[in-house]
């Protein structure tokens, strides 16, 4: 198996108008990734959490693309890309804080 | 079959078929060698294009480079389409896996090629679904039914293959079809409609006025409107394109009807309880889908979806077919089922059973 790889973002926003704005930058990301050359995003879910108004997870999933280039190699390579440090910077615009990130390797999936 | 004979045929120096089948094989087969689809699908297709029977499951590798050296004083069109017989090649593979997907880009690179195609199947390999629609729908047909769809290719508009907006006009329009000759275009676009109850172009549940051209191309071609006859009928206007973009159709059903990487391209659902590709026969009618597809091309040299078939509609089918070109069926792919469009085998259970209903018999 091609082991896979999730950025955790927990995020706190409490502007309900600026959380759609994220939506659509994330919307538009992936708009972006889909025309732009290969690498390891994979894609983006947004989930809020019910017991805390506010705040937020995100998702982001990466794969892997080159059989000699790990799916966490390619989230950081993506990390540096200028695009996404421009997205990043703006997501951390619409937060009422900085974004905390968790880092995890995919270990079972129902699918496989 | 041996060469060049008959259907139209270009030919082909035996010779470079082999060493570019060589290069296909190699770029798609899988660690364990190449599947038993891959194999009948790549087979059928050089076959029908080049008259060429080569036994892909009996191929040495060729390398990139040595493809490329093959390949050196073709333009990159003809270029283009080696590699979307590699990519068709790796669209029925489920899964597909992520060595193979990265070395058919190899292959691409190393022939000059930069094709969205070969990331889309990337993009599948990897697992990254939701990309790959949003990759392979902007990369093919939602331009055609923009264009069909009279509207500019860059106007905004929310989704050119949504059902259409209630047009009662456009629905009389189709309607009157039925008052012509029956051996017109026309009655017979009309009588498709109106036996399988679909409902016309502008009437309520009605499809996308442009993707509705694609199924005068079920009368012209003389395909059925199951789903096989669908993925025949798609092959032929997607390699009769002039642009290479036209693949997106048949990888597009592909996605949908074969290995269900595509939950719905919002004019077809998902529908894998019957295999189609893997049918028997139907690598041989998808390949002469693919053969008839660029006889029209060499003939007529515009995209299907743009052709003005209501000027046409009038017109006997037969004359029709002369000026488009359409060339017939094979006899192998007549041989392999190919189902007619007024045939039973050619509709599905819903569809024969409205036809009964309406028509009280077919086939």
């Amino acid at each position: 198996m091609n082991r896979n790889f999730t950025q955790a973002m927990s995020v706190k926003c409490s502007d309900p108008a600026k959380m759609e704005q994220l939506i659509e930058l994330l919307r538009q990301w992936d708009h972006d990734q889909a025309q732009a050359d290969i690498m390891g995003y994979m894609g983006i879910r947004i989930l809020a959490d019910r017991e805390t108004p506010d705040e937020y997870l995100i998702l982001a999933d990466f794969g892997v693309v080159d059989p000699d280039v790990s799916a966490a190699d390619e989230a950081a390579r993506n990390n540096e890309r200028p695009e996404t440090q421009e997205t990043a910077r703006r997501m951390r615009e619409l937060l009422d804080d900085d974004p905390v990130y968790r880092h995890y390797d995919w270990l079972y999936l129902t699918d496989d | 079959m041996n060469g060049r004979v008959g259907n139209d045929i270009d030919e082909h120096d035996i010779e470079e078929v082999t060493l570019v089948a060589r290069g296909i094989v190699a770029a798609v087969a899988p660690e364990t060698g190449l599947t038993d689809v891959q194999a009948e699908l790549l087979q059928a297709i050089a076959a029908a294009l080049t008259g060429y029977h080569v036994d892909y499951l009996a191929l040495e590798p060729l390398a990139p480079a040595d493809l490329a050296d093959v390949l050196a004083a073709r333009d990159l069109a003809y270029r283009q389409r080696i590699v979307h017989h590699m990519v068709l090649g790796e669209l029925v593979l489920r899964p597909i896996p992520v060595v193979v997907a990265h070395r058919v880009a190899k292959y691409a690179e190393a022939l000059g090629v930069h094709d969205n195609f070969v990331r889309v199947a990337r993009r599948y390999a990897q697992g990254a679904y939701g990309l790959a629609w949003m990759d392979l729908a902007r990369s093919g047909f939602v331009e055609h039914v923009q264009n069909a769809d009279g509207a500019s290719p860059t106007a905004p508009k929310q989704s050119p293959i949504a059902p259409s907006d209630v047009n009662p006009e456009l629905a009389a329009k189709w309607q009157a079809f039925a008052e012509l000759p029956h051996d017109t275009l026309g009655f017979q676009v009309w009588d498709m409609y109106d036996s399988r109850g679909f409902e016309f172009p502008g009437a309520p549940g009605g499809p996308p006025v442009g993707l509705a051209q694609h199924d005068f191309v079920h009368v012209l071609a003389d395909y059925g409107t199951n789903l096989r006859g669908e993925v025949e009928v798609f092959a032929l206007i997607g390699r009769a394109d002039p642009d290479p973009k036209g693949f997106a159709w048949l990888a597009t059903l592909i996605g949908l009807f074969e290995t269900g990487y595509i939950t719905s391209s919002g004019f077809f659902d998902r529908d894998v309880r019957d295999p189609v590709i893997q049918a028997p026969g139907m690598h041989i009618r998808v390949a002469d889908g693919i053969r008839r597809g660029k006889v029209i091309w060499q003939r007529c040299d515009m995209d299907l979806f743009d052709f003005e078939y209501h000027e046409h509609a009038a017109r006997p089918v037969d004359e029709v077919r002369e000026i488009v070109g359409v060339p017939p069926k094979s006899e192998a792919a007549l041989a392999a089922g190919s189902a007619a469009l007024d045939s039973f085998e050619g509709m599905s259970e819903t569809q024969r059973r409205v036809m009964q209903q309406r028509r009280g018999g077919g086939g």
